[in-house]
């Protein structure tokens, strides 16, 4: 299964759409980013991530 | 505060997976793992404490070990916005080519696809000029504007 990102939210997933924003998902992405704690996690703030999960860091 | 692993190259994603899968299931405060796709063979973990890589979830195969030191916010900040890779080419740059079947060439930009991240080039030592149409990763930039 190919993974895809979110094109807004960066959010990894399997699915042709976003859950979340409910736009599709785009195949051409690069980065890694594994959030674990949004809440005390400097790089969580300054990507403005609120949701504990696995990001793209950049989507085309 | 955040510490770099050192991975196995190639390997970088599935240790990263498998470090947040042990994390969640112990009590290791580590709020973030970061992988850029310019470093190659490390991850960054961001942790509010100290790391003990003594601890059996830090026990992940293909995981080499930690870098002495901490990184600081401001020196990660690059990875977290990464630039495009076609930024600084321009019309006309000349370009050496790093992997596919004319490795180690160097080429003149003839035009550039930003949004599929494609560059037309034309080989310089070629006897006829033919344009060849590489992606942007398989470029690296020699000189920026030809004279």
């Amino acid at each position: 299964m190919v993974t895809k990102a979110c094109t807004r939210c960066h959010r990894l997933m399997e699915e042709e759409r976003c859950a979340i924003c409910n736009i599709p998902s785009s195949k051409n992405w690069s980065g890694f980013l594994i959030i674990l704690d949004p809440e005390n996690s400097g790089i969580a703030k300054e990507l403005s991530i609120n949701l504990p999960g696995e990001y793209a860091l950049r989507v085309r | 505060m955040i510490y770099a692993f050192r991975t196995l190259v190639g390997q970088e994603k599935n240790v990263a997976r498998l470090l947040a899968r042990n994390i969640r299931n112990s009590d290791i405060d580590v709020t973030s793992i970061l992988v850029p796709d310019t470093l190659k063979g490390y991850i960054l973990v961001e942790t509010p404490s100290k790391v003990d890589m003594q601890d059996p979830a830090f026990k992940v195969p293909n995981l080499r070990g930690s870098v002495e030191g901490e990184i600081s916010f401001e020196e990660i900040k690059t990875f977290l916005n990464p630039e495009p890779v076609l930024a600084s080419v321009k019309k006309g740059s000349i370009v050496e080519l790093i992997s596919g079947p004319f490795k180690d060439e160097k080429a003149k930009v003839v035009r550039i696809d930003e949004s599929k991240e494609e560059v037309v080039l034309e080989l310089i030592e070629a006897a006829i000029p033919i344009p060849v149409t590489v992606k942007g990763d398989q470029i690296r930039l020699i000189q920026k504007e030809a004279d």
